[in-house]
């Protein structure tokens, strides 16, 4: 019946009086089957793959996995103040106090290093991870720690962290803590706390 | 040179507000009075079994809670059999008693669920996550304080910090792990969102 369709409709079109009226009926057949075209494509494809694995277009930033002994790494400052929030999706704090960080960076970005860790599923790493960091236009660099002994990481981070999220740690050049937070930062007072980083830094 | 000493005062000050407040292990845990989602009051001398309490801060909303909830029950009902009594405790401000009734009857039915008003309880026990459990024994000495075991989802359990803790507890033995952390929500106290 599809087949059948376009010759059947291209004589009516010829029978039209004008050629504005034809040329436009023409390109209006033309743009329905088009559209009924790439439906049905679209319709085949979703029906042949399982939901799944279709991948989803998630415009967000990389995330790199990462162990306990990765994350040693990344709690040494290299020449300037370093700030690291633990966080997760699943953490309304965390999710609230967001837009706050993204100020924070936006304002110290070169002047502090700036990092995000998730404490998200590692099946979470390519979908809500990257979709909300995305949504929030973060450019800090995203990490998600998976390790299967979490009091080892809370240990090795601060014995007075309890495990609970958001976590935010801001340290020295040197190494030392110079503040920590359980529980929702806001701006003017993190951007202060920077501030005194930078300046002991300076000294 | 100032500063540094102020710093220093500072770090000092900081470490005795936080050892101001809560318990350690091998502290008494003080009897406490609460009102539970079932309209009456209950205490701790009266809850507990004749091995002891787990007092546990849980929530109606923390995803990591939700995740626990059928481990939460198991446990619970294999050790009330064996004299150790649970008791759920919400010290969350942001969730109303109504919330808090119908979520425990839905998901932790078996045991009382005591609501801990301007989070008096939790600032005596310096709990500050959900879920968390205090292990008391019979003469409510604390035993074990912290997480229920290594892995929120449950596919990678490898240690159950408080099953081993009873185990040991109720074969006699010393317990080798008394305190373990683990990622969870905050307990949203009264302050803290201002």
């Amino acid at each position: 019946m599809h087949s059948a369709a376009p010759s059947n409709v291209l004589k009516l079109i010829n029978k039209m009086p004008s050629t504005r009226v034809k040329r436009f009926t023409a390109w209006a057949v033309f743009a329905a089957f088009a559209v009924m075209f790439f439906a049905g494509t679209a319709a085949a494809q979703r029906s042949a793959d399982p939901p799944k694995s279709v991948p989803v277009a998630i415009d967000g930033p990389k995330i790199t996995q990462i162990d306990i002994d990765e994350m040693r790494d990344l709690l040494k400052p290299k020449g300037k103040p370093l700030l690291i929030n633990f966080w997760a999706t699943w953490c309304d704090p965390c999710r609230e106090e967001f837009p706050d960080l993204i100020k924070i960076d936006d304002e110290f970005r070169g002047k502090i290093d700036f990092i995000t860790i998730s404490l998200d599923d590692v099946d979470d790493m390519t979908t809500v991870v990257p979709k909300f960091l995305g949504e929030m236009k973060a450019t800090m660099p995203a990490y998600l720690l998976y390790t299967a002994d979490p009091d080892a990481a809370i240990k090795l981070v601060s014995e007075k962290w309890t495990g609970v999220l958001p976590l935010t740690i801001l340290y020295n050049a040197d190494g030392s803590v110079s503040y920590l937070r359980m529980g929702k930062v806001r701006y003017i007072p993190l951007a202060e706390e920077v501030k005194k980083a930078l300046a002991v830094g300076a000294k | 040179m100032k500063r540094a000493f102020f710093t220093f005062f500072a770090v000092v000050a900081m470490a005795f507000a936080v050892n101001a407040q809560g318990i350690n292990v091998g502290d008494t845990m003080e009897n406490f009075t609460l009102q539970g989602t079932d309209g009456k009051t209950h205490s701790l001398n009266d809850l507990k079994g004749k091995n002891g309490a787990v007092v546990m801060f849980l929530s109606a909303q923390c995803p990591v809670v939700k995740d626990y909830i059928e481990r939460i029950n198991k446990i619970a009902a294999e050790y009330d059999a064996k004299g150790i009594k649970f008791i759920g405790i919400n010290s969350n401000h942001t969730e109303s008693l109504e919330w808090v009734t119908s979520d425990a009857k839905e998901n932790f039915p078996n045991f009382p669920m005591l609501i801990d008003k301007g989070n008096k309880l939790a600032d005596k026990l310096g709990a500050t996550v959900t879920p968390e459990a205090y292990f008391v024994g019979a003469d409510n000495k604390l035993l074990y304080h912290g997480a229920i075991d290594n892995d929120r989802k449950g596919k990678n359990i490898q240690e159950q910090y408080l099953r081993t803790a009873f185990d040991a507890k109720l074969g006699g033995k010393a317990i080798e792990r008394t305190k373990a952390n683990a990622f969870g929500c905050t307990i949203k106290r009264l302050e803290a969102d201002k």
